[in-house]
């Protein structure tokens, strides 16, 4: 039974860990890379939300042919909104990691 | 187009919704007759096609019957012509009741599809949370 055979210690590593003074130079790019794309998604929400609106509108004024179409609007409105709510709180989660980080 | 699920059962709703009123208008003038003279109600019959630049299912156009309708033997009728027959429309009440129920099944399987695909979505967004 190989398989129960204890825990073996770590082999070693087979290259030395580089020294830091190699490590990457920072990237400002990915920083407005994550505000630009959370800024378009916010604007693209933006407007199903203005859409929605403007299809309950046609809906109780009586514009509207399609009643599926508001509450599909609706619908995708509020899936987009879930769907940036959660992306900003895992930006804010990984935030508010790095800011625990202390020597 | 983001979650296009909800997007394409949207187009199923559209089409299902006009062959609903197709058919409301059918079965509303299932009765309508006219003299032997005129031309019958003509009957609504919704074509459909799918799209080669995106998804989902739509209105070709609307195709309409038999303007001659079926020529019925009514004398005591006020529209009777000299050998007491009015043209009523050529539409078959059992088809267009089987019809009916095809629509509506249809309407509420797309509406199904979105109710769905909107679980399936926020299920997706609790990936990871604890």
């Amino acid at each position: 039974m190989d398989a129960l055979s204890g825990i073996e210690g770590v082999g070693g590593l087979s290259a030395p860990l580089t020294a830091t003074g190699s490590a990457q130079p920072p990237r400002t790019g990915d920083a407005a890379g994550f505000a630009s794309s959370i800024t378009g998604a916010i604007d693209d929400l933006r407007a199903l939300q203005s859409e929605s609106s403007e299809l309950a509108v046609a809906a109780v004024t009586g514009e509207l042919d399609d009643i599926h179409s508001a509450m599909i609007a609706s619908t995708r409105a509020a899936v987009t909104l879930e769907l940036v709510a959660a992306v900003r709180n895992k930006g804010v989660d990984a935030f508010n990691e790095i800011m625990r980080m202390q020597a | 187009m983001t979650f296009d699920a909800i997007g394409i059962a949207g187009t199923g709703l559209t089409v299902h919704r006009k062959w609903l009123d197709a058919i409301s208008d059918n079965l509303a003038n299932v009765n309508t007759a006219v003299a032997t003279g005129d031309e019958a109600f003509r009957a609504r019959y919704v074509a459909v096609q799918n799209s080669t630049e995106s998804p989902g299912v739509y209105v070709a156009g609307i195709r309409l019957g038999d303007p001659a309708g079926r020529m019925v033997h009514e004398p005591d009728n006020p529209l009777a012509d000299a050998d007491g027959y009015v043209r009523y429309p050529d539409i078959d009440f059992g088809d267009q009741m089987s019809q009916l129920i095809l629509a509506q099944r249809g309407y509420q399987a797309s509406a199904a599809v979105v109710d769905r695909a909107r679980s399936a979505y926020e299920a997706a967004l609790q990936i990871g949370r604890s």
